[in-house]
Formats: C-alpha cells, structure tokens, sequence
C-alpha cells in the first residue's frame, strides 16, 4: 500500500486555487475554527452569485475544498449555498474522513455567508 | 538525485554511496557472498571473512574491538536490544530508567513499554536550546538507578549532548550508559575508547549504507551485558541471533570506511550549506530557528515560520523532499513533541520544517530550496485571512 495523502484533484486545487482572494464591497463570512480560519467573499445580483472569492489558512485539503467550492458555486444561485453539502466534495476531493472537522468549518463558513445575504437584504 | 526532485531529507535516510552500490551489486551476482557465516563450509567462511572485515571497518569508525559490534537491522533494533535488554538483565540492582522526551521515537518508545512493564522512567526536560541540563541528570539519579539513555545528535534539530559528561557521571555511579548515535555515526568523531559509553546504536543507511543494517555497540571493558530480545541459532554469542545479511553488513562496512576517510570533508561540506540555507531563509519574516546554531550537527536545519500551516507549507514546497516534525512520523501531523519540548508552542511546532543534507548535495539544492521556501511562504500568507477578519 502506497501513502499518497492528496488526489490529484486536491494537488490541482491547491497549486492554482484561482478563486483566492476577496471581492471588494461583497458581502462576508468568517469562521475560525479547529485550527483553521476561512473567510468568504461575494458579490452578487439579485439570487445570482456575480463572484465568490476565499482566504484560507490550514491544510492541504481545506485550501483545495474552499477552492473547489469557490469554483462549484459561482455563478450558480443563492440557493446552492444552502443545498451545499460537505459529502460531495469530500467524495471528489478524496478528503479523508479524519479532515471531516476542517471540511464542516467550510460548511460553517458557507451557512454563515448565506446568512449574511439574508441579513443585508433585509 | 531524480531531475524531479530535490531530496534533502538527509537526517531521514541517505542515499548509497556509489562505491556502496558498487560493491552490493557485485556481492549480489556474486555465487557465494550468500552464504551463511555460520556455516563450515568454503562458501560460509569466505563469507564470515567478509563479516570480520565489515566488523573491523566498523570498528575502526568508532575505534572499539570488533567483537564489541552486533549486527541488528538498524537502528531501532538496536536502541530496543540495548534498553530493554540491558534494563531487564540489571533488574537485580534496581528498575528506574533515565531518558529524555527528545528522544527518537525508537528510543521513547521502548522507555513507555518498560514503564508498562514495572520500571519507573525519570524523563529530563531539555533547556530551551534542547540540551540537557548536567545538574537535572545528577539530581534525577537514585539508588536504583540501572540505566541512562541519551541521544548524541537528536534527528529533529541536530541539536548535540555532551555525551563524555553524561558517560562520566554514569560511570562514577555504576549505571550505563546507552546512546542512540544513529545520527551522529560517521558525520562526527565518535570515539568510544575515550568515551565513557556502554551501549551505542546505529544504522547504515544514516551513513550511505542501506537499510535494513545495523549496529549496537556492547563495551567488553568495563563488561556490559544485555538479555537477548529472541531466540534463536545462537549467532552472535547469542545475543542477537540469525543469520547474518552478508551483503548488507559488507555495504555497512564499506560506508562505514568511506566515512572514516571524508568526515572531515563531509563536515565542511554540510556545514557550508546550512550556512548558505540560512543565510537565505533568515530574511524571510516570522522565521525562527529551532535548537541550537553553535551546538549542534551541521548537515540539519530545523525551522518554523509564524502564521503558516505546516502541512501547506510542506505540499507548495514540492519538489522538495524535507520533513516536518520527524521524518519517521511524517504521516502523523500532530505538532513535533520534540519541539514541542523545546518550549514551541503548537503552531511554531506545527510549522517546523527539516531540511537535512549530505556529501551529495549541492549549492544549487540549496539555493533553489531557498527560492522554494520563499515563494511558497508567500503564496500561502497571500491566500491567508487575517486573524482579526470581522465576521458578518
């Protein structure tokens, strides 16, 4: 048995994460949690996401995952940060199960984000 | 080296000398180097010839008696023979163990088995440099004091212990004295008829041997006995038996003769790139060295950097091959234990890299690990939130 502790998608996602970065004036979240901090930026347009953008500091597989959301959700609608779902991206990132803790500070991090659309829309 | 990598994780395993490799490769085609040295035969005393020489290059590395060397499979072995064995046959003069937690897990590890196992361990804190302080080893001592193990050069930090003074005091007391040298063996002098040592382990493959070889060193004078570990054919007045890898030993022989002749040379060498390493890491922000500059082994560098995550920094450093914490626990990243010992806190220990050299590395190794480091550094500060981001 080889120890290999990245697939090459979370190699990939972590060499060029394209969605590092903020959105000047979007709306954020920030969650620090079991050792990691992500922060998530938006703009958007009525119930359609315009530009999503992350900063991430902790592992390998949580920098690739915050990527991979970035990259799955925009241009999607507000509904997706509801609907997401860790088990997805877990699944095609390969994350294994004891990172599960890092990967629900990104779905604390997503749910906090929705939240703060309601907020400002209200 | 591999064009698609940068191997520099030299504390962790070298790689063959060529002479080594050379000779392997030649014993291997070779229709009798597999011959068993305990055997009668033509074909098994032209192979005990081949051990005796291996023995007395070894021997001459560490300026001992040849029969005072026992063939292991390393290093691990050897440090698990020499405590356990040496703790069990002095059980009639007492059962309390001396060490550190900067030890080796091969050593750390067999000190948590005996204590499971009825002996009663006294571990010394290292200062924040990661010496251990002579006057906390004097205080711990007892009566029932039977065995002292601490390490030459710690595999983490390269940080050295003064080993004759702790030998001296070992000595004035009637308790032994083992040292893991695996690091040390071949790098640095290691004379044990001057020092004051009773059981020394050791590797090839630390030395540009191969794996799978190693060595314990068991003073005849004054006389130190070990209870052997297994049982067996009675190889090696049975202490260690089975049979003996004549083609490894040989290899071990060899690399421990090449060492013998360019330690010197080795040493320059390393020290020469740890200095150009740090000189090109030091201007980087937040980064702090770990043990101490003046004393300790040249050929390893360990250090942290504020604020990044040690696993991401380990990945963006690729093709680089360094290790955090210690390479043997590599898949494990929880902060390093020997760090954390040293008074780091849990992030600086988390993002402590190892970077080790050798006789093969080179200037531009270093030079593109240092344009490596920086760049990697940077891309993860630039992708990081600050900690005082507001949440909405």
């Amino acid at each position: 048995m080889t120890f290999e502790p990245y697939s090459d998608e979370v190699r990939k996602l972590f060499s060029h994460p394209e969605h590092a970065g903020e959105v000047d004036g979007g709306v954020e979240s920030f969650v620090e949690d079991q050792g990691v901090r992500i922060r998530l930026t938006m703009a958007h347009i009525d119930d359609r996401i315009e530009e999503l953008r992350f900063q991430a500091w902790g592992c390998p597989h949580l920098l690739a995952a915050c990527e991979w959301f970035c990259a799955t959700c925009e241009t999607g609608t507000l509904a997706d940060l509801r609907h997401f779902e860790r088990s997805e991206l877990m699944q095609t990132l390969a994350v294994p199960v004891e990172k599960t803790g890092r990967i629900l500070v990104l779905e604390d991090a997503v749910r906090s984000l929705g939240a703060a659309v309601r907020d400002t829309s209200t | 080296m591999r064009d698609d990598l940068i191997y520099l994780d030299y504390a962790a395993t070298t790689p063959l000398d060529p002479q080594v490799a050379e000779l392997m490769s030649a014993m291997l085609k070779n229709d009798t180097s597999f011959a068993n040295s305990s055997a009668v035969h033509i074909a098994g005393r032209r192979a005990s010839v081949i051990v005796e020489q291996a023995a007395a290059q070894l021997a001459r590395l560490l300026n001992c008696a040849p029969a005072e060397l026992i063939w292991t499979s390393g290093a691990t072995e050897s440090n698990n023979l020499a405590i356990t064995g040496a703790a069990r046959y002095r059980t009639h003069r007492g059962k309390h163990l001396i060490t550190m937690p900067t030890e080796h897990k091969a050593v750390a590890d067999v000190f948590r088995a005996l204590e499971t196992q009825g002996f009663d361990v006294t571990w010394l804190s290292p200062d924040e440099s990661g010496s251990l302080d002579l006057q906390d080893l004097d205080a711990a001592f007892r009566d029932d004091t039977t065995l002292v193990s601490i390490m030459y050069v710690n595999n983490e930090t390269g940080v050295l212990q003064d080993i004759a003074a702790i030998g001296e005091r070992c000595r004035n007391r009637d308790v032994l004295f083992h040292v893991d040298a695996a690091q040390g063996v071949g790098k640095l002098p290691f004379d044990l008829a001057s020092l004051p040592v009773d059981l020394a382990s050791m590797t090839a493959h630390k030395v540009y041997g191969p794996t799978g070889i190693g060595a314990l060193y068991i003073a005849d004078r004054p006389r130190c006995h070990v209870e052997p570990l297994y049982y067996g054919g009675g190889q090696q007045h049975g202490v260690r038996p089975g049979t003996l890898p004549v083609t490894l030993i040989a290899a071990f022989g060899l690399a421990a003769e090449i060492a013998t002749s360019s330690m010197a040379t080795d040493f320059e060498h390393v020290q020469a790139l740890r200095e150009r390493l740090w000189a090109g890491l030091q201007p980087i922000a937040g980064v702090v060295r770990n043990g101490d500059a003046e004393n300790s082994y040249p050929g390893i560098l360990n250090v942290s950097i504020d604020d990044i995550e040690g696993e991401s920094l380990l990945l963006a450093l690729e093709p680089l091959c360094v290790a955090t914490g210690s390479a043997c626990n590599s898949q494990n990243q929880e902060p390093s234990y020997v760090l954390r010992a040293l008074g780091r806190d849990d992030a600086l220990a988390q993002s402590a890299v190892r970077v080790s050299f050798g006789r093969m590395s080179t200037e531009s190794e270093i030079d593109f690990a240092v344009e490596r480091y920086r760049e990697s550094v940077e891309r993860l500060r630039a992708i990081a939130p600050g900690r005082a981001a507001s949440a909405t």
